[in-house]
């Protein structure tokens, strides 16, 4: 089989249209969710609502990560706080420091940065697939988790999982062909892209939002809410 | 009388025993052989492991065959491949030449030129029929019926089928013949392809690159003499000889890929130090072939030694693929931004409909139920 052919396919049109849909979709779901509209301040709130939202993040960001015992969060789960915390960081970095996805971003922005070495990335994945595994785990163990569970949060488990493990393969030349493997990596990434939109994978921007909308309820001084 | 053998040829030369000998065993180890391959399935000899065997064999076939015609084809090609050739130096064209293949026919070293050529291309092609090596160098153009490459007032396409119809064996040498090659690169006007999309009943062995290694090639055609077959190829019909490792796995720049330092121009400190051309666009990874081994020129050096990327030269498409300086990792395409923004547009419009949409519904339910 041609591989570079499949290869080529998934590097140009495939990628091309899957961005254009992934980035269609992102504004679809924003303009949804921000058109559901937040309540207005019956009372004039005394407090700044944007501090608020600075606290909270800096408290999200900086503070809690490194203090987990203050918040239920690592008490009553630890497994999800310390395997999803892991999965995160490492998803970032691997995203925006690993040399060859640096050189995605550079030819799709035009801004290039230094990037780590390979071998730190590599660390870095390879803890990154290990918490993943223990988080599908923790998902089929945990009888709380076991409830809210359904198809969908399976399914998009294995949507992010295939580029990671494909990624990490491709570095190692393991099993396949080099190409091969960048086929299957690619085709993946681009079948990524066109499901966040549609899948609670996008919660990575609705995020911000939550965060900031929580945040300005928590600086709000007010009689009522 | 029979026909001289490559043997007695040489020995008229006066090359002595020894020589001869000697001689097999470069061939031997020219061919990558410490023991003898199977070809078609089978071994050639009991004793296969001992590189005395390979030697034995080496030996037996020059004694026992002529020299092997081969008739090399021109089309739509810049002739490096040809220029390539003639700095091939283990075997040597001069070697070959001289001893153990004859080209009968080459548009740019033949000394005839013209109608004597193409008759002497005729009587060849009658008098070893079945028995010649077709070399096609240059990608065969199929637009228009072919005009766009006619040689002596016929078409390319027919030149090559006549050829390739009397051939023991067809040899694309060069990313033109194997698979299109620049003139096939986007928009391809003369819908140029390689020879294997139009030769399909035998086998089509290529030897991509911009140029071939004129060793790869060189090595090939003496396989083709040895063994009378063609060596294991590859799902592009490329020897796994030369194409089984890609130029990254074998490039002597790799400790520095995976430590993660890299050139980020060409004249940078890390430029200067030879470290990894990764970021400067090298296409190593996925390109099969044997330059950060058998290098060029005796072995001198080759692009990446000379501190260039390597552009994927021997897999197919090379000159599409998304920007020689543009890293492996990027796309090939990316939206432009006009489409990028009306996707966001059409998106926010879809969603802000709904969202309308969804608040009417609100408030006429909302009246309802007042």
């Amino acid at each position: 089989m041609d591989w570079n052919a499949i290869l080529e396919f998934a590097r140009g049109p495939l990628f091309k249209v899957a961005l254009l849909v992934f980035i269609g979709g992102m504004f679809y779901r924003l303009v949804r969710v921000i058109s559901l509209g937040w309540s207005k301040d019956k009372v004039d709130s005394k407090g700044s609502k944007v501090k608020g939202v600075l606290i909270s993040y800096m408290k999200g960001f900086f503070i809690l990560p490194f203090f987990p015992w203050v918040k239920n969060t690592f008490t009553k789960n630890p497994i999800t706080f310390l395997a999803g915390g892991i999965f995160h960081l490492g998803l970032f970095l691997i995203i925006f420091l690993g040399t060859p996805h640096m050189l995605v971003w550079k030819s799709l922005i035009g801004i290039g940065w230094y990037t780590l070495p390979l071998p730190i990335v590599d660390w870095f994945a390879a803890v990154t697939i290990v918490s993943m595994i223990i988080l599908l785990i923790n998902r089929f163990v945990n009888p709380v988790l076991k409830l809210i569970s359904g198809p969908a949060e399976k399914f998009n488990w294995l949507v992010v999982f295939i580029p990671m493990v494909t990624g990490y393969m491709m570095t190692h030349h393991l099993f396949f062909r080099y190409e091969a493997l960048f086929s299957f990596h690619m085709l993946s990434v681009d079948f990524l892209l066109i499901w966040i939109p549609f899948s609670r994978i996008s919660h990575f921007m609705f995020y911000f939002f939550s965060k900031s909308i929580h945040g300005a309820q928590f600086g709000k001084r007010a009689v009522t809410p | 009388m029979a026909e001289e053998t490559i043997y007695e040829g040489m020995k008229r030369r006066g090359f002595s025993r020894r020589e001869f000998l000697n001689t097999c065993s470069v061939i031997a180890a020219s061919l990558g052989l410490s023991q003898l391959p199977f070809v078609n399935g089978q071994t050639f000899a009991q004793d296969s492991t001992s590189q005395k065997a390979v030697t034995d064999l080496v030996a037996a076939t020059l004694k026992s065959k002529p020299k092997l015609p081969v008739i090399w084809i021109e089309i739509q090609s810049c002739t490096g491949c040809s220029e390539a050739l003639t700095r091939s130096h283990s075997p040597s064209l001069k070697d070959l030449v001289l001893n153990h293949i004859s080209v009968e026919y080459h548009e740019t070293l033949s000394a005839a030129a013209g109608f004597q050529l193409e008759e002497n291309k005729q009587k060849i092609m009658k008098e070893y029929n079945g028995k010649y090596v077709l070399v096609i160098e240059g990608s065969i153009p199929l637009a228009d019926d072919g005009i766009y490459c006619v040689i002596g007032g016929r078409t390319s396409v027919d030149i090559l089928k006549e050829a390739a119809a009397g051939a023991a064996a067809v040899i694309s040498t060069g990313n033109c013949a194997a698979f299109g090659g620049i003139p096939h690169a986007n928009p391809n006007p003369t819908d140029a392809v390689g020879v294997w999309k139009i030769i399909t009943d035998k086998p089509v062995l290529n030897i991509p690159g911009c140029p071939a290694i004129p060793e790869v090639f060189t090595a090939t055609l003496v396989h083709f003499l040895i063994f009378g077959a063609l060596p294991e190829l590859d799902s592009l019909n490329r020897p796994k000889a030369f194409y089984g490792n890609t130029i990254h796995d074998r490039c002597y720049r790799r400790p520095f890929y995976e430590a993660g330092k890299f050139a980020l121009s060409f004249d940078d400190e890390a430029a200067q130090k030879g470290h990894c051309l990764y970021k400067l666009g090298c296409k190593g990874p996925i390109t099969y072939n044997s330059c950060a081994v058998m290098k060029w020129d005796g072995g001198l050096s080759f692009p990446i030694q000379s501190g260039h990327p390597c552009l994927g030269c021997s897999e197919p498409n090379f000159w599409d693929g998304g920007g020689f300086y543009q890293g492996l990792s990027a796309p090939i395409e990316k939206p432009e931004l006009v489409a990028v923004g009306a996707v966001a547009a059409a998106g926010a419009a879809v969603g802000l409909g709904m969202a309308m949409a969804n608040n009417l519904k609100k408030k006429h339910l909302h009246k309802e139920q007042e």
